[in-house]
């Protein structure tokens, strides 16, 4: 299993990566980019389980990376979750609508992050 | 004036606070401030609002307490305002700023990526025209800090 974390700030990638640690997830499944660009080249290169994106970074943008990543067969069925700050519904409701499996609003609690990842991943076509 | 936009700013640092560092500030009581006032913090970050208003976001600190909280996220002690105490106050605004969209969703808002200014007394320039900029300071047992909004259409005179 492979998690790539993409973020623009790393405090925040490392918060999501310590948060996961604390839950027992081995420290050697996650990857980490600071834009979407960088995301894409990383997905392109290697196979990731999970996704989990910040919407608002320099480039390519969060919901402009969920959305070309949908636009290609190979990653349509990838689970993403977006870990953004924008709270507003209209928000929640345009990345549903770009192909967010799930929406966390930052900060994360550990709590709220290991319920989206489960039910993220339990989700996933077998 | 109509101030009531400010409370989902309040809530927002509250609940950023409360979450990220287990710390429950106090506001204290707001006030008006001029657009050339300088501020007498050592780092702001800010947020630029776009949308069906328009304005900024800005979060300021002390150098202790901005290194301090950086200190506890990342559990190095920080002897200066070094890249890590500039991403932490960022992601903050960010957080706060985008938070605080919850409570105004009767506007459709767009955020910008945070940027940071820093020195002692140091100025933020913020958009021309009438538009009140309310300054919202907090309290904390480990130091005071503050929120400025001013955004036209929302917070008006």
């Amino acid at each position: 299993m492979r998690i790539l974390i993409v973020d623009d700030s790393r405090i925040m990638r490392n918060i999501v990566k310590n948060t996961l640690k604390a839950l027992k997830y081995p420290a050697d499944i996650f990857l980490e980019a600071p834009d979407g660009d960088a995301a894409w080249s990383i997905l392109e290169a290697q196979e990731i389980s999970l996704l989990l994106v910040d919407w608002n970074m320099p480039g390519l943008n969060g919901l402009e990376l969920v959305k070309k990543l949908r636009a290609t067969a190979k990653f349509q069925a990838l689970p993403i979750i977006m870990i953004t700050s924008e709270a507003a519904k209209y928000n929640v409701i345009e990345a549903v609508k770009a192909g967010v499996n799930d929406y966390l609003v930052k900060p994360v609690s550990e709590k709220n992050l290991e319920e989206k990842i489960r039910r993220v991943l339990d989700r996933r076509p077998s | 004036m109509n101030i009531r936009y400010i409370l989902p700013f309040i809530e927002a640092v509250e609940g950023a606070f409360d979450q990220m560092f287990q710390l429950q500030p106090r506001a204290l009581t707001p006030y008006l401030v001029r657009k050339e006032e300088i501020l007498d913090w050592d780092i702001s970050g800010i947020i630029g609002i776009a949308g069906e208003a328009k304005g900024l976001v800005v979060l300021s600190f002390p150098s202790i307490l901005a290194r301090d909280l950086t200190a506890q996220l990342t559990g190095e002690v920080k002897e200066e305002l070094d890249d890590d105490v500039t991403d932490t106050v960022g992601e903050l605004v960010n957080i706060i700023a985008g938070n605080a969209k919850k409570g105004l969703e009767e506007f459709r808002l767009l955020i910008s990526l945070p940027s940071i200014v820093q020195g002692h007394h140091h100025q933020v320039t913020w958009p021309s025209g009438p538009v009140p900029i309310i300054t919202i300071p907090f309290s904390t047992p480990r130091g005071h800090f503050s929120l400025s909004v001013g955004l036209e259409n929302i917070i008006t005179p």
